[in-house]
């Protein structure tokens, strides 16, 4: 369906008045179209906008991979780090100046295998940074080999035969390790990326965002867009994200289910 | 195997003596001189010179300290032996160390004799045996002016006349024991005291020391039965008896001394006692003798050392010989009269 | 005044009290006024378990290095102090318990050991402790008791340092140490007179100079970067950088500032140079193999320019290789060490004095040069003492030193802007209207990632062309010599230039005309000065406690010859005599 020229002026106007692109670089994504990141994107500067503080106060700190080049994307403070170090670096930041808002931004590669040491250690250490995990299941910027969390038997130029090793589930890896604050979002849903960072941004202590997002250019079979909308879907209304029981039956029961998780009940 | 391991007990003329001739004759062997002193080898003869300023310490030492690595005779100084196990053989050292032997030479010499009438005094009068005994009188010669001397050996002539050299005034009490181990005729006693008293000694004429007391750090009140007087200091010189209090109750055979055969063995297999500790027996004498002086210890240490690696070597008594004391002549046979 | 230089070592078995009691000696001899480097050793397993050694040299002029032999060996533990005899010198007198609780065979025996020049003093430590406190806890006190009374030291200097030490602890604790001491002080006196030696009595007069304080290596580092305004430091276990983060974890939380342990070193460079981002003081430090894993987030901060403080206690390498012996080999890594054309500033100190104020130094270079700043320090270096002047850092060399935007250019700064000094001004998270990118692709001045051709070459130009501007903030080399032609150059750096000067010392009073260059400012460094000075010396020697030649390798193109090279690898520091044996073998025949 063609848009015409007047409703196309009427929606770009209104995008400018809802100010929703505000924390929106000059610089242009360079995710491939369709790029679930886009989506995390959006979620993202929703979310600062509604926190309601000032671009020079926040700080976006990735590492390396499609969703290290997140920071070039934004007008907040950002620091492009070497592969799998965004959270210690973040952890830097805000022990740095504690009046920042810090947020890590990187994909499964970065952030559970070259850096999955780091993760168990910045939730036990509960240091008040945002830990925004893109988590496509595959290395989308060296085109394609499979990830910590790609399926077994996934097939690639790096995998002619199928993988053999075992996907991690970063959500349950969270909980296991102490995290104060564990959600699990789909890139689809814009809106519930922005409410649940909102609230984990807030929350004071480490926050795990868990995004599942597809590989639109590299995996044509498992996460895909259409897999993703079929199989995720929000977490039963029965949920107590106060009860870490239950936050881990429900990991450990159903992979596809988004919201908060987890959170830790705080003082005051 | 480990090495057969010869301990000599002493560092004296004796001692040396055999270890360097179980160096030359057995090298096979291990070999360890135990000293109490913690000097090396000197001749204590040269002790008055050294009083007196004529020589410095290094002239006293016998031989370089090397030459004990270089001949692979391995040197313990300053370390005492307090007992020896015959039976597990074993020297037991101050610091409760276990020294193991296979062979043992026991050559720790002679120590100060101090009569029994004297003994009461014993804390207010200076020794002259070893150069730590030396050192002291270095120290408090520096201080005082007078000494008296009681008994008179051998040793006291050589010290009384450095001290009178340095300018000192030097009394001198000789009594019937006087010039052990010499025993000499009350008439060439007086004959060697008007002598000593020519060369500037003030011989005090009387028989019986009656009380010694420390009036000060440098000052001793002398009362005799003749008369009162007050010295800086007051060495005694009752010549010396073998050091071997610490073998009391270890089973060896002591009497003046430890009692060995004419081979110089004790009546342990393979244990040898030689020089001043040693007393000998003399199977033509049919009796004992003890030996005396610097080169007859090295004689003996030489023979125990030979005996202990298998030869059969008699100690022979030292030839009767003239002794001169101050010039006058002095027949005498060392082990007759002692 | 007759010239003192004693190496005294107490040995013992962890446990004993060994190390605490080379401290209280230490501690004594400064208050006497003499000049003390100490230098303890310990093993690396278990600190329950092992020997333990600690060395110091105590004179009447000042003392740079440690000599290779032992003037007197507090023996606390025989079967330990046996492996020390090799080291002693032939008069040495060695102090050890002559009544142990067991019977010694020969071949454990200390006494059976020593050479015959050896002067032995024995006594019942454990007895005499045991007698006067009631305990033999004290008996490494009653061994300096002993050593004290031997040596001519006054009762009340250790009286005074072990009430310091003890007073805390209580009046009992304190007292029972009191009579410990005593009890041997007492022995001593009484049987050691046929021995005493009358060398150690304070020495008048000096007492009455400044207060001084004895400092390891290490906490002369913890002490400079709390003084420099540290905010925080990361860091990660690694003998022997370890007692830098624990001074600073008791100390720092109440200057305001925080130590954080981190999961490794990388974590802890991220950490640090996230903090230092942020506007706040970080440092880090580590040791070899933490540093190789650091390499990469070091060339991050060369490349996206953010400053970063990294000390690296050197220690015996490759791989976790001698983690308790000194060595001075990771000079190559620190200065070429990671991916890239990657220039950075490395700084070596070369006594305690220099830890502090180079540590204090650092945090004004990496600010001011956007750039992480290695200081390089060794095992010996970090773990030996001296007493010193308190060391104080000045305002001036504690004010910041970041060059921040100029509000003119708010809504368009860039961050990686093209000057001439290199140095682009940095605005920190929280300045309105100067927000960018740090990143570690290669970028225009804005900061976006370019890869072009030209921009690279003029932005690897940029950072290269920056840290050579650091010259000038650098210290320069310092020459020790009587000027003009020299026979023999010796250069070093870092712990190694105690010993040369020494040496250096030693060959002019024999004659010689030999002369010392310390170069404390490794990367960059002052190739002028440098050059100048290899051109008046005949021959130049670089002794250096690496097999390779490190800093040779470094300088020696500035030589119109080759340079000659006493390379060492043998975890030890060098004593100044094997220095001093290769200054005489280079002097020309009948020179001098």
């Amino acid at each position: 369906m063609k848009t015409s020229g007047r409703d196309l002026a009427r929606k770009v106007r209104s995008i400018g008045e809802s100010r929703e692109f505000e924390a929106r670089s000059g610089e242009l994504p360079t995710w491939c179209p369709g790029c679930g990141y886009f989506g995390i994107h959006h979620g993202m500067n929703d979310c600062i906008r509604r926190l309601g503080i000032p671009l020079h106060k926040v700080v976006t700190v990735s590492g390396i991979g499609c969703a290290g080049r997140y920071p070039f994307f934004t007008k907040t403070y950002g620091l492009h780090t070497v592969h799998g170090r965004a959270v210690p670096v973040a952890t830097g930041v805000k022990l740095g100046n504690p009046e920042l808002t810090v947020y890590a931004v990187g994909g499964d590669g970065d952030g559970l295998a070259i850096g999955g040491g780091h993760l168990p250690h910045v939730c036990r250490r509960d240091v008040d940074i945002n830990y925004v995990l893109f988590d496509n299941s595959i290395y989308g910027l060296t085109k394609g080999q499979p990830s910590p969390s790609s399926p077994m038997g996934m097939k690639s130029k790096a995998s002619p035969r199928g993988t053999s090793d075992k996907p991690i589930n970063a959500t349950l890896l969270a909980l296991s390790y102490g995290a104060s604050f564990v959600a699990r979002l789909f890139a689809g849903d814009k809106k519930m990326i922005a409410d649940v960072l909102l609230e984990g941004t807030k929350h004071k202590g480490f926050a795990l965002f868990h995004i599942y997002s597809p590989c639109v250019t590299f995996d044509k079979s498992y996460k895909t867009w259409e897999n993703l909308k079929k199989w995720v879907h929000p977490l039963p209304e029965t949920h107590d994200p106060t009860n870490l029981r239950q936050a881990f039956d429900q990991v450990l029961e159903d992979d596809w289910s988004v919201g908060v998780i987890y959170r830790r009940p705080q003082r005051e | 195997m480990a090495k057969d391991h010869v301990v000599i007990i002493g560092n004296g003329p004796a001692a040396n003596e055999a270890a360097i001739a179980l160096r030359e004759r057995a090298p096979e062997l291990r070999v360890t001189i135990v000293g109490r002193e913690h000097v090396r080898q000197y001749k204590p003869h040269f002790l008055p010179a050294l009083i007196a300023g004529k020589i410095t310490e290094h002239d006293l030492f016998v031989r370089p300290i090397e030459s004990y690595s270089q001949a692979g005779i391995k040197l313990r100084l300053g370390q005492e032996v307090v007992d020896v196990d015959f039976d597990t053989r074993r020297v037991i050292l101050a610091h409760k160390e276990v020294l193991r032997f296979d062979g043992l030479i026991i050559a720790t010499g002679g120590k100060p004799r101090i009569p029994e009438p004297f003994l009461v005094f014993q804390d207010v009068m200076m020794t002259l045996k070893t150069l730590a005994d030396a050192r002291v009188w270095i120290e408090k010669l520096a201080r005082v002016d007078s000494v008296l001397i009681v008994g008179g050996d051998l040793t006291s002539v050589a010290f009384a006349k450095a001290l009178v050299s340095m300018g000192k005034t030097v009394k001198l009490m000789v009594d019937e024991h006087g010039f052990w181990p010499l025993h000499l005729g009350d008439e060439t006693r007086q004959e060697v005291a008007q002598r000593l008293a020519s060369s500037g000694m003030e011989l005090v004429a009387c028989r019986k020391l009656k009380g010694l007391a420390r009036v000060s750090a440098d000052e001793i009140r002398v009362e005799t039965d003749c008369g009162r007087y007050t010295v800086g200091a007051v060495g005694a010189f009752f010549g010396l008896v073998p050091d071997v209090k610490f073998l009391a109750r270890s089973g060896l055979y002591i009497e003046r001394g430890i009692i060995v055969d004419e081979s110089l063995m004790t009546h342990y297999d393979g244990v040898y006692a030689a020089g001043d500790c040693a007393q000998v027996y003399h199977p033509a004498l049919r009796d004992y003798w003890v030996s005396i002086g610097y080169r007859n210890a090295e004689n003996l240490g030489r023979i125990a050392a030979l005996n202990l690696i298998g030869g059969k070597v008699c100690a022979e008594t030292p030839p009767e010989s003239i002794f001169h004391v101050e010039g006058v002549k002095v027949p005498t046979s060392w082990w007759a009269e002692i | 005044m007759a010239r003192v230089d004693l190496t005294i070592e107490v040995c013992g078995m962890a446990g004993d009290g060994t190390i605490a009691a080379g401290g209280l000696l230490n501690e004594a001899m400064s208050a006497g006024g003499f000049s003390v480097l100490g230098f303890d050793s310990y093993p690396a397993e278990i600190r329950g378990f092992g020997r333990c050694v600690t060395r110091s040299r105590i004179g009447t002029e000042r003392i740079f290095a440690l000599e290779d032999k032992t003037n007197v060996l507090i023996s606390l533990d025989d079967v330990q102090s046996r492996s020390r005899v090799p080291y002693l010198a032939r008069d040495a007198a060695v102090f050890f318990d002559s009544n142990p609780p067991v019977y010694v065979e020969e071949e454990m025996s200390l006494a059976a050991r020593v050479e015959p020049e050896t002067t032995l003093f024995g006594f019942p430590m454990a007895d005499l402790a045991a007698a006067a406190a009631g305990t033999t806890r004290g008996r490494n006190l009653t061994a300096l008791g002993g050593f004290a009374a031997t040596f001519g030291v006054p009762r009340d200097l250790f009286v005074e340092v072990i009430t310091k030490k003890f007073k805390a602890k209580g009046n009992k604790v304190l007292d029972a140490n009191i009579k410990s001491f005593d009890a041997g002080y007492a022995y001593g006196l009484e049987h050691f007179r046929d021995r005493l030696r009358d060398t150690l009595k304070p020495l008048p007069g000096i007492k009455k100079g400044p207060e001084k304080v004895m400092l390891s290596g290490n906490l002369a580092i913890g002490r400079g970067a709390i003084d420099a305004g540290l905010k925080l430091y990361f860091g990660y276990p690694i003998t022997p950088a370890t007692p830098i983060m624990e001074y600073l974890a008791a100390k720092l939380p109440e200057r305001g500032g925080r130590v954080v342990q981190m999961e490794d070193e990388i974590s802890s460079i991220g950490a640090v140079l996230g903090g230092f981002y942020a506007g706040a003081r970080s440092m880090t430090a580590t040791s070899g193999p933490g540093f190789a894993l650091m390499t990469e987030l070091i060339t991050h901060g060369v490349m996206a320019e953010i400053p970063a403080v990294i000390l690296n206690a050197q220690r015996g390498g490759p791989s976790t290789g001698l983690p308790t012996k000194t060595e001075q080999s990771d000079l190559h890594a620190a200065v070429f060490g990671g991916p890239g054309d990657s220039p950075r500033i490395v700084i070596a100190p070369s006594d305690v004095e220099e830890c502090y104020r180079y540590t204090v130094l650092s945090f004004q270079l990496a600010e001011k040069y956007q750039t992480p700043v290695i200081v390089l320090t060794d095992f010996y270096l970090d773990n030996r003492v001296e007493n010193l002047p308190i060391p104080q850092a000045t305002e001036r060399e504690i004010a910041d030193a970041n060059e921040y935007p100029d509000e003119s250019v708010q809504g368009a700064y860039k961050r990686y802007l093209m000057t001439d000094s290199g140095i682009s001004p940095r605005s920190i998270p929280g300045m309105e209207g100067f927000t960018f990118s740090a990143t570690g692709l290669e970028h225009v001045e804005k900061g976006t990632p370019n890869y072009t051709e030209e921009n690279h070459m003029n932005m690897t130009e940029k950072r290269h062309r920056k840290i050579a501007g650091a010259l000038e903030d650098l210290p320069a080399p310092v020459e020790y010599s009587r000027g003009g032609p020299l026979d023999v150059g010796v250069i070093g750096w870092g712990s190694t230039f105690g010993a040369i000067l020494e040496a250096v010392n030693i060959a002019n009073e024999r004659g010689l005309n030999v002369g010392a260059l310390k170069i404390t400012s490794i990367f960059p460094f002052h190739g002028g000065v440098i050059r100048a000075f290899m051109n008046r010396c005949s021959e130049v020697l670089i002794p250096e406690l690496n097999y390779e030649g490190q800093l040779a390798n470094l300088i020696d193109h500035l030589h119109r010859k080759d340079v000659v090279r006493l390379s060492r690898a043998t975890g030890s520091p060098i004593p100044p005599s094997l220095i001093l044996k290769e200054i005489e073998t280079l002097v020309p025949a009948g020179a001098s």
